[in-house]
């Protein structure tokens, strides 16, 4: 099984304040740390897990800058084989589309049987490139999933997860791209002197001109949608005090979970 | 000109709430296009959907046809492909659910057409639609405009749009399929019920988290009436489970386990630093604590800052009346 | 017999022992677990590399929280320990961890802590104080290390925050690091993730030595373990707060004005007492207080029970059901009638306080950290 797995550098922004930059289409990311986003993680242990049990590749890919290496390392040193990092300051990266055919102009001319990516990343919470990338490749895809069960070198079957934890038991051609959801494995760590002897493995880097693509086909310019500013929303998420009598609070409290979808 | 489309998503025998969600803000958004609004139905005998979505669009256009007895999203690709080039409406509005991000980006690369994704409000003012969505988890707002003409598609985020009264009188339009033949290389196959019995909490929808301030066990049944209620699982903090009100493994924090809930609500919980790496992460949380400055409140979304045991039968009994 | 083996054997001497079963026979948790060291020792040297693998994944090897009781009691000189943590250190070279070791270890490779907070906010609890930070090649005679669980956890921050008051009145030459201060990596070591603990270990002596410092006072007795024998190119002499406080007080530079009635027992943390001998300064400190009643608990200094805070028991529980040794000492604690139990620790505190809170206890005692009692006293 030939097993690509795309993964993302995203910030950890669960604690951090967040300020839009002096240009106003960006934030400040100069106090951020950043990592291998959540739901990428579970797909680059899930594409082992399946080199594990029946044999085959991994290979890594990124669109990212130098400071990726070390997220791309630690999916090398969990037992992927090699990696492309691909880094061209013209992709317009807020473009989930654009993003979708930059990885597939990189996977086109690879042999590929299986292409897993997170089912959604923490920073855009777009949830698009990885079925947009399997329409680029024009190959078969599901969203979401939990479980993959490999029949055989021609199909697979996979188990999406729905709303209220329903599962859909969905059959499909290979080759496919899969977007994985969190929860699907445990994902294991990546020791340092692991990550120290994945140096040996191959990273390669590419840029526009190494896939085969031209700048007008991927930059800003070519986007469909556009950008206007971003700005904080108003609402500050401190706690909403519920106020009455302590038996009224209950009832109070009760009609938000309801009526706010939030059950 | 300026018509809206809306997606109707349905399962098993019932019309999901987004379906109306998204009918009720588009209902406001086609008066600013003065264009009509149009759901797009498409199952097997699912008659009763068209009657209700007829309260809320100018049209229901209505495929019913066996090939779509379960969802497929090959197959909804394919369809809208084509209604899409037939009807050409402005904008094309589909949930951004587990049902909707399966063909929506695929659909957006077929067609070549402006997409942009949960959504969390929208408007068409001096001639162009105004979208907006947010990044870092709802730290950030951006305001997106669409380049190129129309058709355009948007995924809409659930719970965001109040579901408004019912108010068309449209009509229902039967279509045939364009699709004639099915789809092998994607087909479903069944459901699998979410497992009843071993809690992983780690993959809880709904979480009810006892600590400390619930004193003795046998104060654990009005929390498991509440748990019970709204179908959620159990789990606490150290205290409780070293107490031995749950099993370790129902245990949150750094030396149990991380939980990512959508609801959490703490009940009798200070928030020790521990306590909290471990639910912090969860989307909405509510907590229950008689001390105005317990930590726990500095991650809540919901404060109620009383006594637990007041607060908390009234809470099940209401809960209990509005979810049956 | 493979050279992986001749390595783990060779490493932690395991031919040397004799099998006289004093590291067992002192070890604290072997009242409430499966864990007998000594089978360890032998076990690990007499099979062969599959069965390491097994003895690896024993649950046991969990419960050992470094206290170091063994290695201090070996009459060989050996240390019991290490081989524990080495069949941990083959678990993690597999990458197959408990999700709370991962955890841990990820948050300190990204963040400089285990707690998986931003790096950014390692200082925030100084907000409201006024704080002298060290600049590196700046002299400083005190620089201060504090502690990647005094910066982050609000129950215990009060220490750091009470000596910055104390060095202030005191007039101090000190310095803070701020945000580049990166963990000790002392429970890196103990959670077996040995390339992560050279690593830190390389990372802070570079960091460390760029400052112009006399000495490096810790806060943390984990803290001070590991930077005082686990770094040996630091050239900066490292010493407990309780060090340089009695050097304050015998100098007057500290006043106690308030009186404080209560009886204290003060507990004996395992890594500034039974590992680096360090037992008079905290006592001293706390006869400084006046109107207090010092008391002992019968077991104290070396034979001071472990709260079993530490060994990365802050992120792995035992699977054992008996009772924690925690709730053992702050029974012994009620039982001295003492209204306080003094720490000097923030492992101890939390653990501690966790389990005065779980055995009810909180009308009649509290736990306390020595710089938070100093702290209400000077007020």
């Amino acid at each position: 099984m030939k097993t690509f797995v795309c993964i993302k550098r995203v910030p950890d922004t669960s604690e951090a304040e967040v300020k839009v930059d002096a240009t106003g289409k960006d934030v400040d990311s100069s106090r951020f740390s950043f990592d291998i986003n959540e739901a990428d993680n579970y797909a680059v242990e899930e594409a082992i897990l399946i080199k594990e049990a029946m044999g085959g590749t991994v290979q890594v890919v990124c669109i990212g800058p130098k400071d990726a290496d070390v997220m791309i390392r630690m999916a090398l040193a969990k037992g992927g084989d090699s990696a492309m990092r691909i880094e061209d300051p013209r992709i317009n990266l807020i473009d989930p589309l654009k993003v979708a055919k930059v990885l597939a102009a990189t996977l086109k001319d690879q042999e590929c049987n299986l292409v897993l990516t997170g089912c959604m990343a923490n920073d855009d919470g777009s949830m698009a490139v990885g079925v947009a990338l399997a329409e680029e490749l024009g190959v078969s895809h599901a969203a979401m999933v939990k479980k993959v069960e490999i029949l055989d070198e021609s199909k697979i079957k996979v188990h999406r997860e729905l709303e209220g934890g329903l599962l859909e038991v969905v059959e499909l051609a290979l080759p496919a791209v899969l977007t994985i959801q969190t929860g699907i494995n445990e994902p294991r760590y990546a020791p340092i002197r692991g990550i120290r002897q994945a140096q040996k493995k191959e990273l390669k880097v590419l840029s526009l001109d190494d896939i085969g693509l031209a700048e007008d086909e991927v930059n800003e310019a070519s986007s469909l949608i556009e950008l206007d500013k971003f700005y904080i929303p108003e609402v500050v998420s401190t706690a909403e005090v519920i106020e009455g009598e302590p038996e009224e609070k209950g009832v109070i409290m009760a009609e938000k979970l309801v009526k706010g979808g939030l059950l | 000109m300026g018509d809206i489309f809306v997606l109707a998503e349905h399962r098993r025998g019932e019309l999901r709430e987004i379906t109306l969600e998204m009918l009720s803000k588009a209902a406001e958004v086609a008066q600013q296009t003065g264009g009509n609004l149009v759901s797009v139905l498409i199952g097997s005998g699912i008659d009763s959907f068209a009657e209700q979505l007829t309260g809320y669009s100018d049209k229901v256009l209505y495929i019913d046809d066996p090939l779509f007895a379960d969802f497929n999203a090959e197959k909804y690709q394919k369809v809208l492909a084509e209604l899409l080039k037939q009807y050409k409406p402005d904008l094309f509005m589909i949930g951004q659910t587990v049902q909707g991000v399966d063909f929506a980006p695929a659909l957006a690369v077929e067609m070549k057409m402006p997409y942009l994704t949960d959504l969390v409000d929208l408007a068409f003012a001096d001639g162009k639609f105004k979208l907006v969505r947010q990044y870092y988890q709802g730290k950030v707002n951006a305001d997106f405009t669409f380049k190129a003409e129309p058709p355009y598609m948007v995924t809409i985020r659930e719970a965001c749009f109040e579901i408004a009264e019912p108010s068309k009188k449209g009509a229902v339009e039967k279509i045939d399929s364009p699709l004639k033949e099915d789809i092998e290389y994607r087909r479903f196959i069944e459901y699998i019920e979410a497992e009843v019995g071993d809690v992983d909490i780690t993959q809880s929808e709904i979480l009810v988290a006892v600590g400390r301030g619930i004193r003795e066990e046998k104060n654990m049944e009005m929390v498991l009436e509440l748990a019970n209620t709204i179908k959620a699982d159990l789990c606490g903090t150290r205290a409780a489970t070293d107490a031995g009100w749950l099993p370790h493994d129902r245990q949150v924090g750094t030396s149990g386990k991380a939980v990512k809930p959508k609801l959490y609500i703490a009940i009798g919980i200070s928030g020790a630093f521990q306590h909290l790496a471990g639910m912090k992460a969860s989307k909405t949380i509510v907590a229950i604590n008689k001390d105005k400055d317990a930590p726990i409140f500095t991650v809540a979304d919901y404060a109620i800052v009383d006594d637990l045991f007041k607060v908390l039968p009234k809470l099940t009994e209401k809960l209990k009346e509005l979810v049956g | 017999m493979n050279t992986e083996m001749q390595s783990f054997i060779k490493k932690y001497d395991l031919l040397g022992c004799i099998q006289c079963g004093r590291c067992t026979g002192g070890c604290p948790v072997t009242v409430r677990t499966n864990l007998n060291v000594r089978r360890f020792v032998y076990d690990a040297k007499t099979i062969d590399e599959d069965t390491l693998d097994e003895l690896a994944r024993l649950p046991e090897i969990w419960d050992c929280t470094a206290c170091n009781t063994c290695a201090v009691r070996c009459p060989k000189g050996l240390k019991p320990v290490e081989v524990l943590i080495g069949l941990r250190n083959i678990l993690v070279e597999s990458g197959v961890i408990q999700p709370t070791v991962r955890d841990a270890l990820e948050s300190v490779f990204r963040e400089g802590n285990p707690w998986e907070k931003p790096r950014a906010m390692r200082s925030d609890w100084m907000e409201g104080l006024e704080v002298k930070i060290a600049e590196p090649g700046e002299k400083v005679e005190n620089l201060v290390f504090v502690c990647c669980t005094n910066a982050y956890d609000p129950k215990v921050q009060v220490s750091a925050k009470n000596l910055v008051k104390i060095l202030n009145k005191a007039g101090v030459d000190y310095g803070f690091i701020g945000d580049d201060e990166s963990c000790c990596a002392s429970e890196v070591h103990n959670l077996g993730e040995e390339g992560l603990f050279e690593m830190m270990v390389e990372d802070n002596t570079e960091l460390l030595n760029s400052y112009d410092a006399k000495r490096i006072v810790t806060i943390s007795p984990h803290c001070y373990s590991t930077l005082k024998n686990q770094h040996p190119d630091l050239n900066a002499e490292v010493i407990h707060y309780t060090h340089l406080l009695k050097e304050l007080f015998e100098a007057g530079k500290i006043e106690l004005t308030r009186e404080f009635s209560g009886r204290i027992v003060y507990h004996d943390p395992c890594f500034l007492g039974k590992q680096n001998n360090v037992y008079e300064e905290p006592r001293f400190i706390l006869n400084q207080i006046p109107g207090a009643e010092i008391v002992e608990f019968e077991r104290n200094r070396e034979r001071s029970l472990c709260c079993e805070g530490g060994g990365g028991k802050m992120w792995v529980e035992s699977e054992s059901t008996k009772e924690r040794l925690a709730d053992t000492r702050v029974k012994d604690a009620k039982e001295l009638g003492a209204s306080i139990l003094a720490v000097a620790c923030p492992f101890c505190v939390l653990t501690l306080d966790d389990s005065v809170k779980a055995k009810g206890f909180e009308e009649e005692m509290r736990v306390a950290e020595i710089l938070e009692l100093l702290g209400e006293i000077m007020e």
